[in-house]
């Protein structure tokens, strides 16, 4: 029984193909799922995904916080945004990343700033996600 | 009565007005096409958060964002309209329903307060209208889940704290082409969705999931995330009404410019014709008086 990774974000479907396995970033760690996985329902955290193809290939992702929900021949991945290695702007993240760390350290502890802080915040978690996913695609 | 150069500049005006609907309704066709678009692709992600979170409501009922509260004392009305204009009706109707929503719930709650989304609407009510707008923002020209983020992260805090009691959306809805009447949505306290009950034997053959770390803390993930959706299809909905209306109102005007000009063709005609008749008598008087 072949196993159907599918990739949902509020934009449309990110991704729909037929996986061997797929390793995604649970908020109580990383865990790989196979075919005839128990069905269960997990939050994920920003982070990479690692996407191995019947072919032999490895596929990476980065994706935003979202939910996964596995049963034996498929899983959901609901998230806000998900980006595929190759269409990772490397620059551009990195840019990203240096600005949002510059932006935090502006920001200090002040109760007001705290919806910026965790915007920026986000911001930084995404881009980060970006990078790795990126480095580990071109390794 | 207006003379020949009169009437043709008139023309020429109304040309190149004509000149600007035809092309803005064009352009309206265009964004219309992605707006739906947009709206199609949103929809699998809202059916399947929709599907999960009946899954994870069943098994845990209790999230602050649920609180029924008894006494309304402050209620948000989020007003989304368009950034732009000439839309015919389309933000008019906003904004009059919300005078009316306003004007209702001031006689059970001691405040309300807009969210505004829409630089037509911020216009609007940035005069003394007496109504408190707690924030304003435009609409951008994309709608971005980003952004349906952010609104919902205010509103999820404010109500959270104690602050706002309830949460309601003023919006127009897209219907079709030529309909996108205006639909008031609760939107705080979050009604979980009901499991269908004509499902309700097929659902108990299932297994149930695993849920992991636990019911109480992934609901806690889900119920914001629902209510981002909610907002982000109400953004959407609000940004292809936009433009049909607008792509409606520029063929009506287009029309309309296409029935001046004939009247007024025919006004110049009739001038030309009356001048050269007159022309021709004078120069007819003259050679009779020679004779």
């Amino acid at each position: 029984m072949p196993l159907d990774l599918i990739v949902v974000t509020p934009q449309g479907e990110a991704f729909s193909e037929v996986v061997e396995q797929v390793v995604l970033p649970g908020t109580e760690g990383e865990f790989g799922v196979l075919e005839n996985h128990e069905k269960f329902l997990t939050a994920l955290k920003p982070g990479p995904v690692e996407i191995k193809l019947p072919d032999g290939t490895t596929e990476w992702a980065a994706i935003s916080d979202g939910f996964a929900e596995v049963t034996a021949s498929q899983v959901v991945v609901l998230v806000d945004e998900c980006f595929k290695a190759h269409e990772i702007d490397l620059e551009h993240a990195q840019h990203t990343r240096a600005e949002a760390e510059q932006e935090l350290a502006q920001l200090h502890e002040n109760l007001e700033t705290e919806e910026a802080r965790a915007q920026v915040e986000a911001t930084l978690v995404r881009a980060t996600a970006m990078i790795e996913v990126h480095g580990r695609h071109h390794s | 009565m207006a003379t020949l150069s009169d009437i043709k500049r008139r023309i020429t005006s109304i040309r190149s007005t004509q000149k600007i609907t035809s092309a803005m309704k064009m352009v309206s066709a265009a964004k219309l096409r992605r707006a739906q678009d947009a709206i199609e692709s949103a929809r699998p992600y809202a059916q399947r958060m929709r599907e999960t979170l009946e899954e994870v409501g069943s098994a845990e009922a209790n999230h602050p964002l649920f609180e029924q509260r008894e006494e309304k004392n402050h209620v948000e009305v989020v007003v989304i309209t368009s950034d732009r204009g000439l839309a015919g009706a389309y933000n008019s109707q906003v904004i009059k329903a919300t005078q009316l929503l306003v004007k209702s719930r001031r006689s059970e709650s001691s405040k309300v307060s807009l969210t505004i989304v829409g630089k037509k609407a911020s216009d609007y009510f940035k005069g003394p209208r007496g109504i408190d707008v707690s924030s304003s923002r435009p609409v951008g020209p994309k709608v971005t889940y980003l952004e349906a983020k952010r609104v919902a992260a205010g509103l999820i805090a404010r109500f959270e704290s104690g602050e706002v009691d309830e949460v309601v959306v003023v919006h127009n809805e897209f219907l079709s082409m030529m309909t996108q009447p205006v639909k008031i949505v609760p939107l705080l306290p979050f009604v979980p969705p009901q499991e269908n009950p004509g499902e309700g034997g097929k659902k108990e053959d299932r297994a149930p999931y695993e849920v992991e770390p636990n019911a109480e803390k992934l609901l806690s993930a889900l119920v914001p995330k629902a209510v981002e959706v909610e907002l982000f299809r109400a953004l959407l909905e609000n940004q292809a009404g936009e433009h049909a209306a607008r792509m409606t109102a520029m063929e009506n005007a287009t029309k309309n410019t296409e029935e001046l000009i004939e009247k007024l063709t025919l006004e110049y005609n009739r001038a030309r014709q009356a001048a050269i008749t007159s022309e021709l008598v004078e120069i007819i008087t003259g050679a009779q008086a020679q004779e």
